[in-house]
């Protein structure tokens, strides 16, 4: 399906917060692949760089030293607008808190992605409606995030990740806001999504029951990543 | 265009909120405007609507018609100044009389020349052309002074009739009269009959052909320290009372043309911080920042749009109505300046909040942490 498998190639990185005189390392020598339709969980305690990571792999962060390829594009040394745009084209995400634009309701929140790029309209709303659709939201797309339950909530973040047909997907604990039942039918929504859509995925988590979604699990601890 | 009006539409409340809060400040902008107008035109109407462009006062009258007394010998003077080109008395009292519609204190203007003191331009019918006709302002049309109306001098009833309308066209914020010389001198007899013939109150001229009227001016003012030659629009705006009018009314628009920027400004501002996390978030999955900005800069064109335009439609009416004595007209002047020194302002104090927008670091939709803060 495609001729290049790795949808994610990160090389040595490295992040280092300055705060007064000591130096944080986030993250240390972080060397992670992810194929296409492959489900990375990230595993790891409160602090120990998970964030960070999913930032620097999705072009929100700079790392300090290392090299990061998503779907072929280098974005080592990305200026901020080239960022913007890399991550307007090339990645989902789903973040630990807040995750929708709240005078947009489900759909607009879904198309706001659209609009932000290069519009494709009549596609991005085929698309939207589509994806509203998997995620068993068709008779909430004209709700406001407001009006939604923190479940539904999720599963429009999921869509709005979805939407720019990412080659690369990142889930900062998704399930974490969610009870054990309604994590367990997110999961096996991503799932489905991340296989249907050929997409490569990253999901944080600290629940060992999350990572069975998952084709592997890779542990970080203080910033270093280690093989589960 | 989608989130801009996204946001006004689900916002309805807020936005509507300030669009009518400056529609009202728009409508105070601009009544107060035509206010002012109003007010100057009825005490020097009839100073710029007369034809001569140069006036020649007593120093002793203090730039007041009325109190300026100009004796023969000063009239000889400015006779004899370089450059006059044409010449001719003004006098000016006030007199009781009555109309159809009850008794005022009026101004009558005599002027010797019709082009040196006559209405320059009429709105309806003609000058006076024998005894006992007047010109009168437009504004007191309907207190008994329109064409046909006959205007009686107390005591004395001499009678003078209106024969034609000239726009804005009062002295002293009263009903006003331009008539020839012969017959403000029949109502002054009429009046009194032991008064005698008052002398002039002041000297139009108009400048000989080559000269200026600045140039006059300054002729006649060099003749003699008692004499104060002004061109129409000085002797309008040297007025005792008018640049007080003009000071106080500034100050006041200066304050508004800070307050609607302000108001906008900090609306924005606020509006930014409490969507701080919104914006973030957006950022983060590839909005540039400048389509934020465009988005802002939307919603303030289109809130200052439909502010001003409400406010127009709230003082278009009220504009023709009158205010006491004082008659108001629709100010398109005002609304077109008044419109671009309140948009611009808008505009530009919306960009606090913009810089606000600009400086959104998108990392802090990961953390979830204090957004905007
Ligand atoms: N802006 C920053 N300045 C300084 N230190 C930071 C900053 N952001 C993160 N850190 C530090 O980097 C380390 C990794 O943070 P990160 O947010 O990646 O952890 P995490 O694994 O996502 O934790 P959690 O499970 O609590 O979300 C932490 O020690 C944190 O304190
Ligand atoms: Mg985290």
């Amino acid at each position: 399906m495609n001729d290049r498998p790795i949808a994610l190639d990160m090389r040595d990185v490295r992040k280092v917060y300055r705060v007064g005189d000591s130096d944080i390392v986030a993250l240390d020598h972080a060397t992670l692949s992810v194929e296409r339709s492959e489900m990375v969980a990230l595993v790891g305690p409160s602090g120990s760089g998970k964030t960070t990571l999913c930032s620097i792999a999705g072009g929100i962060l700079s790392p300090t030293e290392g090299r990061i390829v998503v779907g072929g594009e280098d974005i080592t040394g990305h200026s901020e607008s080239q960022l913007t745009s890399f991550r307007q084209r090339k990645v989902g995400f789903v973040f630990q808190s807040v995750n929708l634009v709240p005078f947009l309701t489900a759909r607009e929140n879904l198309l706001v992605v659209d609009e932000l790029g290069r519009r494709t309209g009549a596609a991005a709303r085929e698309r939207a409606d589509e994806l509203l659709d998997d995620l068993g939201l068709t008779d909430r797309s004209k709700n406001l995030p407001s009006q939604l339950s923190g479940g539904q909530r999720q599963r429009v973040a999921i869509g709005r990740a979805l939407m720019n047909d990412p080659e690369l997907v990142l889930f900062d604990e998704p399930t974490s806001a969610l009870d054990t039942e309604l994590g367990a039918q997110v999961m096996e929504l991503i799932r489905s999504e991340v296989t249907s859509s050929n997409t490569a995925a990253i999901v944080v988590t600290h629940d060992e029951r999350i990572t069975d979604y998952c084709d592997r699990s890779v542990n970080i601890v203080d910033g270093k990543l280690q093989a589960a | 265009m989608f989130l801009a009006l996204a946001e006004m539409r689900r916002a309805k409340a807020r936005f509507g909120m300030l669009i009518v809060s400056i529609a009202l400040l728009v409508f105070l902008i601009l009544y107060q405007q035509s206010l002012r107008n109003g007010l100057l035109n009825s005490f020097i109407g009839a100073i710029t609507t007369q034809s001569a462009p140069v006036l020649v006062y007593s120093v002793d009258g203090q730039r007041v018609i009325q109190g300026s007394v100009i004796t023969p010998d000063a009239e000889a003077l400015v006779a004899s100044a370089e450059g006059v080109g044409e010449m001719g008395r003004l006098a000016q009292g006030t007199f009781s009389v009555t109309t159809s519609e009850g008794a005022f204190d009026a101004s009558l203007i005599g002027y010797e020349r019709p082009s040196l003191g006559a209405p320059e331009t009429l709105t309806e019918g003609r000058l006076p052309a024998g005894p006992d006709e007047a010109v009168a302002s437009d504004v007191d049309a309907a207190d008994g002074f329109d064409i046909g109306d006959v205007v009686t001098v107390q005591p004395g009833g001499l009678e003078i009739e209106v024969v034609g309308l000239a726009k804005d066209a009062q002295l002293n914020a009263g009903p006003t009269l331009f008539v020839t010389y012969p017959t403000y001198l029949d109502a002054v007899v009429a009046q009194n009959p032991d008064a005698g013939e008052p002398p002039p109150n002041v000297i139009a001229l108009a400048p000989a052909d080559g000269v200026s009227d600045a140039e006059l001016v300054a002729n006649v003012n060099a003749q003699s320290d008692d004499l104060d030659a002004l061109t129409k629009d000085d002797a309008a705006r040297e007025t005792p009372g008018v640049s007080q009018i003009q000071s106080s009314f500034l100050i006041i628009f200066a304050l508004y043309a800070l307050v609607v920027p302000c108001i906008t400004g900090l609306f924005f501002l606020i509006v930014t911080f409490q969507k701080a996390a919104a914006l973030t978030l957006l950022r983060a999955v590839g909005a540039p920042a400048r389509r934020l900005v465009g988005a802002l800069l939307i919603q303030a064109t289109a809130i200052l749009g439909l502010g001003y335009l409400l406010g127009v439609l709230l003082y278009a009416p009220v504009s023709q109505q009158r205010l006491g004595g004082i008659a108001l007209s629709f100010e398109t002047t005002a609304v077109v300046v008044w419109a671009l020194i309140l948009g611009a302002g808008g505009l530009l104090s919306s960009l606090f909040a913009a810089r606000r927008v600009l400086r959104i670091d998108p990392i802090r939709a990961t953390t979830g942490a204090g957004v905007g803060a």
